[in-house]
């Protein structure tokens, strides 16, 4: 049993090792000439095409936004998929949470986080941050009311299909704005060639579509996000299930 | 029809499902079957509109993501269409419409699906790849109450999770190679990378799809998924999931690989021979008729491997043949063994017995199937194996095609274990006896295509459309003009 | 510089295929699946380097920019990572909670 172990972990390191060896032989380093090919257009198209500062978000949600749609959709998936594994079970009072001081500081924090998050989500277009990140944060609110308050607390007062209608409601946005390009500029999720106003470069209107696909991006991913953490908590909790195993 | 509506309609029918199951509770059962039909008309519609190319957002194919209609795309659109609406149709049966989130995944997967058969852009293909790998492993591991269920799923998403990492790692080097993403683009540039990142790039799409389509080095997650999940999950595993990692392997392999280095056709023949012998082995051994089934799908994606690897419009149009008349077969075989699976309450061939009395329709469905599928003569499945035997004799590629022969025996041989028990004395009545009038009438329209399939080389329409399939596809240059334009 | 960089991604990803072919407990094995994809972002993020380059954020100030696909490619992929490990965990959860164990010679599905 040990010698077939040890070969195993032999025959895997020699497998990687030369995986490695054979990756390391393709890459190239050619001396850099300049950006080519489509990175040059985004890089000096952006403020032309689509007013928005930030050209990743630009390239995310504009030049490459089918991506994110995609992207967001795998987030979509997995948030449903958990919440299958795990459906019909209730939530169980785990705790009582933690002492009032830290409840109070807790209130004292949220709007702050919530309003950090906001200002993430529609400044992508301006700054580092989008619809993913500021539905991250988010989602480390409801995360932390389950922490200082127990599990019970969130879902009494957020219902888990308030989030379920939030999420769905962020990816049937995003398909309505796809849409509506698709009717008035001939592509799915045309942007300013659909008549969105492209505005001022560098303020919070302009970049036509990429705040409101940041703001539909950010329901999805916050609402899914948080959906996914309680899944995954009120399992943990839940002692009926936690019988000796049989095997 | 513009193509990305193929793609929105399942996409439109997985976000509103959460909210009508929200709102009005009664309506998810109405919603789900309106939108099962209006996504296989959309598809439909999109394959019978012809020729397009679409880029998403209105910019040049190099800028923004491109969705390519062609002969092989439409071939393709039709299968998972048919497969998705048969599907559909029996989970409605089975299951009902309580369980809504697994309507979610279905349709995410068929967006996916449809997504990996349309996009014409690399990175493109990786996103819904995964969203198409993760709705496959939930479905696989619905519902979550059968231990089985859920470890295969879990096995399944480990290899495709690696596989997936291989795509991109893939996917990564083309584009340090070139900064390009598109594939017609691709197409033209890729040729010229040095030949050490061109293995590397060939290797790991070649890896990746392998482990995500079942071929042998990747092919331990298949059976037990196939054998694990629900009958109309394991009849849309066979039928219809298998067939989209192929079809990447083939618009990938004729498009990149095959302008770059012809090795790499040698390569699927080797592994494709390999994956169709071991595939027939093992169903050989099998005493339980889904792992059976699975053993006998690894076999057959070892055959449209071989079909591939003949590198000529002779073996595509036989790869895509094999593909339908798998799929036709295939599923009527997953569901018709689902339904007497249920009435023996085991899924033991030896329990099997005396069913034909119990269920002579079903039955005689079931031997028609496997006839289609060993490849009895007049059928479809001999047809398509025939073109097979007639392309890998042109590339002369003679030990694949005398295994494609030997197996044809073999899978008869396996195939009439069940048959006979069927047929053979019961010791006990079976003791469900529950009607499925909608499998039962989705099992006699499989059986319908399969005889209409064997007909397909006869009706000139069909012929045609199959013959074009393979000239468009080999002829790369075609594709790249027709996106480039 | 860029080799270097390279090499610790290929290092990396290699460090992850080796985890999930040798180590018998299923957590590992997701670790060894988030080690792959660190290894792929490395790598594609890697891709994008420009020398002297400034962040990707109109108006460029003082010099080009580095090359921004990549970056957007990295954060879809590591949505995407995200996506997968979740899933893998939540699995992870179900499993435990049948057999008590995470050993994968201990459970019967996933020999062989």
């Amino acid at each position: 049993m040990r010698v077939h172990r040890n070969l195993q972990r032999l025959g895997a390191l020699g497998l990687s090792l030369a995986l490695g060896w054979w990756l390391w032989q393709g890459v190239t380093i050619s001396p850099f000439q300049g950006i080519t090919g489509p990175a040059a257009r985004y890089i000096h198209g952006t403020a032309r095409d689509t007013g928005a500062a930030n050209v990743v978000a630009a390239i995310l949600f504009d030049y490459r936004g089918f991506d994110t749609l995609g992207e967001a959709s795998v987030i979509y998936t997995t948030v449903c998929g958990v919440a299958l594994l795990f459906a019909k079970r209730r939530y169980r009072r785990s705790s009582h949470g933690l002492s009032f001081i830290v409840k109070r500081g807790m209130a004292l924090l949220v709007p702050f986080i919530l309003l950090y998050a906001s200002s993430i989500i529609v400044m992508g277009h301006l700054s580092p941050g989008g619809g993913f990140q500021g539905g991250a944060v988010m989602a480390t609110v409801t995360v932390l009311f389950c922490v200082i308050y127990g599990s019970s607390f969130e879902a009494a007062r957020v219902s888990p299909k308030v989030k379920e209608t939030i999420e769905s409601s962020g990816a049937l946005l995003f398909t309505a704005i796809g849409l509506i390009g698709l009717v008035t500029g001939g592509a799915f999720l045309t942007n300013s060639a659909a008549g969105f106003p492209r505005g001022m470069m560098g303020h919070l209107v302009s970049g036509g579509t990429i705040p409101l696909l940041n703001i539909a991006v950010g329901m999805k991913v916050g609402a899914g996000l948080s959906t996914l953490f309680y899944s995954m908590v009120k399992i943990l909790e839940d002692p009926t299930e936690s019988s000796p195993p049989e095997v | 029809m513009n193509p990305v509506l193929a793609i929105v309609a399942p996409f439109l029918a997985a976000f509103t499902i959460p909210l009508f199951f929200v709102f009005r509770k009664k309506w998810v059962g109405t919603a789900v079957i309106l939108f099962g039909v209006l996504s296989a008309l959309t598809a439909l519609f999109v394959a019978a509109g012809g020729e397009a190319v679409t880029v998403m957002g209105g910019w040049q194919p190099e800028v923004g993501i491109a969705l390519v209609v062609d002969s092989l795309t439409t071939a393709f659109l039709i299968l998972a269409s048919l497969g998705f609406s048969a599907s559909l149709s029996a989970a409605a049966e089975t299951f009902g419409y309580g369980p809504w989130r697994f309507y979610v995944l279905f349709f995410l997967s068929w967006a996916a699906t449809n997504g990996i058969i349309l996009t014409g852009d690399l990175f493109n293909l990786f996103v819904f790849f995964e969203i198409f790998s993760v709705a496959a492993y939930l479905v696989v591991a619905y519902p979550p109450r059968s231990w089985q269920a859920i470890e295969a799923g879990f096995k399944y998403l480990i290899f495709g999770t690696v596989g997936a990492l291989f795509l991109l790692i893939g996917i990564a080097y083309a584009f340090m190679a070139t900064g390009q993403l598109n594939m017609a683009i691709l197409a033209r540039v890729l040729p010229r990378a040095p030949e050490a990142t061109l293995s590397v790039v060939i290797g790991c799409l070649v890896v990746g799809l392998f482990i995500k389509s079942g071929t042998v080095p990747g092919h331990f997650w298949l059976p037990d998924a196939h054998s694990s999940a629900q009958t109309p999950v394991s009849a849309l595993l066979s039928g219809v999931f298998v067939k989209v990692s192929l079809y990447a392997l083939i618009r990938l392999a004729f498009l990149l690989f095959g302008s770059a280095d012809d090795r790499v056709f040698f390569v699927l023949l080797l592994f494709g021979t390999v994956t169709l012998c071991l595939g027939h082995l093992m169903a050989f051994q099998q005493e339980d008729i889904k792992r059976l089934l699975a053993y006998s799908t690894v076999a057959q994606v070892g055959t449209i491997v071989i079909a591939i690897g003949c590198a000529s419009s002779g073996g595509v149009t036989a790869a895509v043949y094999h593909a339908f008349n798998h799929m036709a077969a295939k599923m009527g075989l997953f569901l018709v063994s689902g339904v007497l699976a249920e009435d023996r309450a085991s899924r033991d061939i030896a329990q099997m017995g005396g069913l034909f009395r119990h269920r002579p329709l079903f039955v005689l469905a079931f031997c028609l199937f496997a006839a289609s599928i060993a490849g009895i003569p007049p059928l479809n499945g001999f047809m398509s194996k025939w073109f097979l035997l007639v392309a890998a004799a042109e590339r002369g590629a003679l030990i694949p095609a005398a295994a494609v022969v030997a197996g044809t025996v073999l899978s008869a041989a396996y195939y009439l274990r069940p048959i006979t028990a069927f047929f053979g004395p019961a010791e006990t009545e079976p003791p469900h006896h529950r009607p499925h009038p909608v499998t039962g009438a989705i099992v006699a329209l499989l059986a319908l295509l399969c005889l209409v399939l064997a007909l397909a080389p006869y009706i000139g329409p069909l012929k045609e459309g199959l013959l074009a399939v393979g000239r468009d596809t080999v002829n790369g240059a075609r594709y790249i003009e027709r996106v480039l334009r | 510089m860029l080799p270097i960089s390279y090499g610790t991604a290929i290092v990396v990803f290699c460090i992850g295929l080796y985890t999930i072919l040798s180590k018998r407990n299923l957590f590992k094995t997701v670790i060894g699946l988030s080690l792959m994809e660190g290894g792929v972002l490395m790598l594609i993020t890697s891709s994008g380097y420009v020398p002297g380059g400034v962040p990707a954020l109109l108006p460029f100030a003082g010099g080009e920019p580095v090359n921004p696909l990549p970056h957007s490619f990295t954060l879809t992929a590591i949505v995407i990572g995200a996506a997968d490990v979740a899933l893998a965990l939540a699995f992870i959860i179900k499993i435990h909670r049948r057999y008590g164990t995470v050993d994968i010679d201990k459970i019967r599905g996933l020999r062989g």
